[in-house]
């Protein structure tokens, strides 16, 4: 089970920093676009295998799609953000937002 | 996740709920910099490259046309000039365009590459025009007048194209100013046409490419 103490409101699929900076590489590109295995390592840096295990639980989520397909007799692996998986990410950024700004007024308030 | 980092994560990259929401935010942020950053074109190399393409070449090719220069250029070396300098200003764009989308697919990547077969296929049609022309028996004076014409025009029409497809004004700009640099050279008879394509035509990309590059300094800035 996990142990991921994750922030309230916050989506947990997302909110674990492997996870949220292949979120981020992939809502960069335009809706639709898909990115190869090996342009979206170079884009978050991280290993293949990390990198493997995060995209696995981005697609259980349904937020990504991988698609394997043929160039030649070379397969290659496509990633892609779904339409879930960008609005996840719109919403994630929003409560990120509003924590954010419910915490700066708390500390407002302290201060008075 | 079974109690604890799992090994492989990075240096920095461990425990999530470690992070603040600020220090998530960030987070997020950094990491859009640095793909957005490796996925932009970047306008004014490409800018810049046909600008120097244009002012030197179409500088050549006025200084061959005219013997204003006392040593004078000879027309098959001002040929040679404006040929390397137009190969290597569009081995820079597609070079740059295949950088920046190295193993991105997708409907963005299809609109860029059939954007790049329109300019092909524009100069091809420049081409077939204009030898048929000749062959037709078109007045020798007027055949240097067609070639900068109808070059400018194509090249005018297809920035028109790109600033519609990307929304960019500066591109757009550059058409609108391109069909006038066009209507000019034409305008201005020979030799003078090439001074046109080359001050004007060069000038104007050089400036649209210096333009490109101050938005790109003061978005770093803001950033």
């Amino acid at each position: 089970m996990t142990v991921e103490r994750v922030l309230p409101g916050l989506d947990s699929v997302i909110h674990a920093q492997a996870r949220l900076r292949v979120m981020v590489a992939l809502s960069v590109l335009p809706p639709g676009d898909q990115v190869t295995f090996p342009r979206l390592q170079d884009l978050v840096g991280m290993t293949p295998g990390n990198l493997s295990t995060h995209l696995h639980k981005l697609e259980d989520a349904s937020y990504i799609t991988i698609t394997k397909a043929y160039q030649g007799r070379t397969p290659v692996t496509y990633v892609t953000l779904t339409r879930a998986g960008r609005q996840a990410f719109e919403d994630y950024t929003a409560a990120l937002g509003e924590l954010l700004s419910a915490a700066n007024h708390e500390s407002v308030e302290e201060k008075l | 996740m079974e109690n604890g980092p799992p090994p492989e994560l990075p240096v920095g990259l461990t425990d999530p709920s470690h992070l603040s929401p600020a220090e998530t935010l960030a987070l997020i942020e950094a990491q859009r910099r640095v793909v957005a950053r490796s996925l932009y074109v970047d306008p004014a190399l490409i800018l810049g490259a046909w600008g120097l393409a244009w002012l030197v070449g179409g500088g050549a090719g006025y200084l061959a046309a005219d013997g204003w220069l006392a040593a004078g250029v000879p027309i098959w070396l001002a040929g040679v000039i404006s040929g390397v300098l137009f190969a290597a200003a569009t081995l820079v764009s597609f070079g740059e365009q295949a950088r920046r989308g190295r193993g991105v697919a997708g409907p963005s990547r299809r609109v860029a590459a059939v954007y790049g077969w329109s300019w092909l296929l524009a100069f091809a049609g420049v081409f077939a025009l204009n030898l048929a022309l000749e062959q037709r028996g078109l007045p020798t004076h007027l055949v240097p007048l067609l070639w900068t014409g109808t070059s400018l025009l194509a090249v005018g029409l297809l920035y028109l194209a790109g600033g519609m497809l990307w929304g960019s004004r500066l591109q757009y700009g550059l058409g609108l100013w391109v069909l006038a640099t066009g209507a000019g050279s034409v305008a201005a008879g020979f030799p003078g046409n090439f001074a046109v394509l080359s001050l004007a035509g060069g000038g104007g990309f050089l400036v649209a490419a210096a333009v490109a590059r101050a938005r790109d300094w003061h978005s770093e800035r803001a950033a």
